[in-house]
């Protein structure tokens, strides 16, 4: 079950790295949002990462062919605590989100997204494909990735739930479903767009309505991405500098310890030090892809691959949402919002990944 | 090797697939960097302009408006503090209950459901006016102050007019009709006329707020600027003065001139209203005012129009002198009445005046006179020189809703009665009767161009307009006839005002005319009839009493233009009123 302890030291220290350095950015982030005070959010964030700390050992002490093992058990975990959630669970802004799991408030959807790309890995591993796969093949794991869409999506938690269903459609895409289906679905879509459309209640259709033109309602559901987009604006080539955003300061932005923690950062250090965020992001996104294709064994290339790209699509989809260029729908910057799941979740995923990028390939290391 | 070969396959579908991922998560950076540089740095001054708004809070501050003065340097309007009762919706949820509170402790009086009604949609972050604070109230509530969180005692700056009789001059101020214009701004007369001068500047406090509206600090002030002073020509003491000596029982006016420069040194109206009821928001009093049949916001000096009556005898007589119609010679017998096409015009004289010259035409007021120069004059010529002598015209002095008044020509007859002119009217509009209508000013300016031989000044209300002058020069003989003539009736036997001298023989000497103001035209057949009699009897149909005199008569400084409604002749009411004002004014040499 577990590996040898010397095998900590085979991790890709660069990734480490890297990782630490994302997770201080967010830190002095969180710091800059309460007005440069480490209470009440860089604090809590700091001791959340020591206490997931020995998580990460254990995950990262792990043997890929015993998580290979329990993927199903993991998804039936998964799926027991959605439904959990949703029965018993915690209602926060309006939606119910959260279960007590020993002194914590945890969001078992973030760990639908896990759940979901190791049973895919598993599944495609095993199905030993030898070209690109039909529909029929892909039945199962769509189903899955249906089947927890819905689940957290009548939590109701929209931002939360596209993602997984964003991460089972890329993981089949990436195992090599026939180009056709992808196309065909794609067409689809934007045939029956015009009835979904009236399908949406009215509500909907006019947050959509709001995100094209957030001026519609400017002090209602438009205000959160009119003052981010001031925030992000006003920053300008350098930023404001540390601690100098009055948007954040004078508490303009709202939400800006968790989704619109970008607006902050991008308020204070302005277009250059955005793109640095992003090429960091990218650099933290493309060194675990390098290494799948080094790799032969299936599930290791799924997993490197979709769950490294699920932090890199966090990060896009969120930036995004502070800049107008999504529709806000609750999706947290990876190591920089402040909560806890989304934290502990992206924490045992880099773990999962260092684990699998430090070990040494083997055939049929997975039967 | 066959195994081999399968996943050397799917290898490179995965590498590839992974690619095309890849591929598209950089377009998607791509794309956010593109957004962010047209955020950041195409729109960064857009952005950096609404973050500046979003955290600066502008506040305007009232200026206090500039004073108003008499010609003495008394102060005629100015501002004063007061206190008022004030709530402020966002510091107490149960703002009513302290609303209700506040009234039974200090017996306030207040409507509860109005006032609860109007604060429902009311801006929680202005202050809304529940009622004026006076002394005793202030300190009651000084005392519980404790059971208070949202009410407040503020102070504020009202306007403050001291003297009611110059209501009808300065005016009064309000709320704009513009909803964007924050403070009250001139509504009416000088106070309208001169907003720009008196309004002054309003600061401006500049604060830092949060995004609740609350201020982190103060980052700048810019203190209000004071509206400029307004210096008016009138006389105050003679303004107390004229107003004392106006008949209470009857309407009127006053307006006192200087002839040198136009100054109007005095300019009453009665009745009057008083301007700082519209200050006070006395809402009662304000409707009675507009709804009063005895109209007290009219300024009957300024924009009271009646047919002068015979102190517009001067003009005929100037223009017959003028366009060598008569000389000063020339005579007429006076029998009482004339005749022209099949029509008898009476003169105000039963029996006549027996042999008239021009001036004993003027000293006694004989109107057949008048009738005879008539029937040789053109009512246009009329009209035209009337008008270059300050009459049928209007007179910006900074009051308000100025009109011109009506010296009849053809053109206006067509025009507004479409009718040609018969040369009797002209006979009718000789004596100043008929469709004459002037205002007591116009008449004061028309002695004034009499005094000053034809070039007379503009009439001025305020110091700071400049002196021009008006009309055309008159010949000096025609002027000096004129002028003896009106000193006669004033100062010799048998002229129509001969009394004055008799009465108050100690006052400064005057000289002046007479006027009747016709109410009712008299037909021929009435003078006869007991109608005629009923008619003088009942007051509103008796006529006005006119008159215009100036002091003193050797070198002439005041124009006094008295009107009385209904008061009878204008020896009897007006004279005596115009010799007194003038007196005064001579005596105290305003």
């Amino acid at each position: 079950m577990f590996k040898d302890f010397k095998s900590l030291l085979n991790i890709n220290w660069i990734y480490f790295f890297l990782l630490l350095i994302i997770f201080w950015i967010g830190e002095i982030n969180l710091y800059s949002a309460a007005g440069g005070k480490l209470d009440p959010w860089a604090i809590d964030q700091l001791k959340r990462f020591i206490y997931f700390l020995p998580i990460v050992f254990f995950v990262l002490l792990l043997q890929p062919k015993f998580i290979f093992n329990i993927a199903e058990l993991i998804l039936i975990a998964v799926i027991l605590g959605l439904l959990i959630t949703l029965l018993f669970g915690y209602t926060g802004m309006g939606a119910k989100r959260w279960i007590r799991v020993g002194g914590l408030n945890l969001q078992v959807s973030e760990f639908a997204k896990i759940s979901l790309v190791i049973f895919m890995a598993k599944y495609f591993h095993k199905l030993n494909a030898q070209k690109t796969i039909g529909i029929m093949r892909a039945t199962i794991p769509l189903f899955v990735s249906l089947a927890l869409f819905l689940l957290v999506a009548v939590q109701p938690d929209l931002g939360t739930a596209l993602i997984v269903l964003i991460l089972g459609l890329v993981a089949i895409f990436y195992a090599g479903i026939k180009l056709i289906y992808p196309f065909l679905s794609f067409i689809a879509i934007v045939l029956i767009s015009p009835f979904l459309w009236n399908l949406l209640k009215p509500y909907q259709q006019n947050r959509i309505k709001i995100f094209l033109n957030p001026d519609l309602d400017p002090l209602g559901q438009g205000y959160h991405i009119i003052q981010s987009k001031i925030a992000i604006g006003s920053g300008g080539l350098n930023g404001n500098g540390f601690l100098e955003g009055s948007q954040s300061s004078l508490d303009f932005l709202p939400e800006k310890e968790t989704d619109f923690v970008f607006a902050i950062f991008s308020e204070q250090f302005g277009f250059s030090g955005s793109l640095l965020l992003i090429l960091i992001f990218l650099i933290f996104f493309l060194i675990p892809v390098f290494k799948t294709f080094k790799l032969t064994q299936v599930f290791s290339k799924i997993m490197l691959f979709i769950l490294s790209f699920k932090i890199f699509l966090e990060f896009l989809i969120n930036v995004s949402m502070t800049i107008g260029l999504v529709p806000v729908v609750g999706v947290a910057l990876p190591f920089m919002s402040y909560g806890g799941s989304s934290l502990l979740s992206n924490m045992i995923i880099c773990a999962l990944l260092m684990n699998l990028m430090s070990v040494e390939e083997k055939k049929r290391m997975f039967s | 090797m066959e195994k081999n070969k399968t996943s050397q396959d799917s290898i490179k579908i995965f590498n590839r697939r992974s690619f095309i991922i890849t591929f598209i998560g950089l377009i998607i950076s791509l794309i956010i960097a593109i957004r962010l540089f047209s955020l950041q740095i195409i729109n960064n001054s857009f952005y950096k302009k609404k973050s500046v708004e979003n955290k600066v809070s502008i506040k305007s501050t009232p200026p206090l408006r500039g004073d108003i003065f008499d010609n003495q340097k008394n102060l005629v309007a100015a501002n004063s503090s007061f206190y008022e009762f004030a709530i402020y919706k966002n510091l107490n949820k149960f703002f009513l209950k302290e609303v209700n509170q506040l009234n039974s402790l200090i017996d306030l009086d207040l409507n509860i459901p109005n006032i609860s009604k109007q604060l429902q949609s009311f801006n929680s972050y202005i202050p809304f006016i529940l009622s004026r604070a006076n002394w005793e109230q202030i300190v009651k509530f000084e005392k519980n102050k404790f059971l208070f969180t949202s009410i407040k005692i503020i102070e504020s700056k009202k306007r403050y007019y001291p003297y009611k009789n110059l209501s009808q001059i300065i005016g009064y101020i309000g709320k704009s009709s513009d909803s964007s214009e924050l403070y009250p701004q001139g509504i009416f007369h000088l106070e309208k006329t001169f907003d720009d001068h008196l309004r002054g500047k309003p600061g401006k406090i500049f604060n830092e707020v949060n995004s609740r509206g609350k201020i982190i600090r103060e980052i700048a002030i810019e203190e209000p600027i004071k509206g400029k002073s307004l210096n008016l020509t009138i006389n105050l003491k003679l303004q107390n003065f004229a107003q004392s000596i106006l008949p209470s029982s009857n309407k009127g006016s006053i307006v006192v001139l200087n002839r040198s420069d136009g100054s109007i040194l005095s300019m009453n109206s009665n009745p009057t209203y008083d301007a700082q009821l519209f200050e006070d928001r006395n809402n009662d009093a304000i409707n009675s005012f507009f709804n009063d049949s005895d109209k007290p916001l009219l300024n009957r000096a300024f924009n009271g129009f009646y047919p002068p009556g015979s102190v517009f005898k001067p003009v005929p007589a100037l223009l017959g002198l003028k366009k060598n119609i008569l000389n000063e010679n020339t005579e007429i017998i006076c029998n009482g009445f004339t005749s022209l096409a099949d029509r008898n015009y009476y003169c105000w004289k039963k029996g006549g005046h027996g042999r008239v010259d021009l001036k004993k035409a003027i000293k006694e007021s004989c109107d057949c006179y008048f009738y005879e120069l008539a029937k040789q004059i053109n009512i246009d010529d009329l009209s035209d020189f009337a008008n270059s002598l300050g009459l049928n015209m209007i007179y910006n002095i900074g009051l308000s809703n100025a009109q011109k008044g009506l010296i009849p020509n053809k053109k206006w007859k067509k025009t507004y009665l479409d009718q040609g002119w018969y040369q009797g009217e002209t006979l009718i509009s000789c004596i100043g009767q008929g469709y004459n209508l002037t205002s007591p000013l116009q008449l004061a300016n028309l002695y004034s161009a009499l005094i000053n031989g034809g070039k007379f000044p503009y009439p001025r209300l305020v110091k700071e307009e400049p002196i021009t002058y008006l009309g055309e020069e008159l010949n000096p003989k025609h002027q000096k006839v004129i002028l003896n003539a009106l000193k006669a009736a004033v100062q010799e036997p048998s002229g129509t005002a001969y009394k004055l001298n008799i009465e108050n023989p100690s006052f400064v000497k005057i000289g002046g005319k007479t006027g009747t103001s016709q109410v009712v035209r008299i037909k021929e057949e009435d003078r006869e009839d007991d109608l005629y009699k009923t008619k003088e009897t009942e007051d509103r149909f008796k006529d006005h009493s006119v008159f215009v005199g100036y002091a003193p008569i050797e070198d002439p400084k005041y124009i006094a233009s008295v009107i009385i409604e209904n008061g009878g002749s204008g020896s009897a009411v007006a004279a005596p009123i115009a010799h007194k004002v003038l007196n005064f004014a001579y005596q105290e040499n305003v």
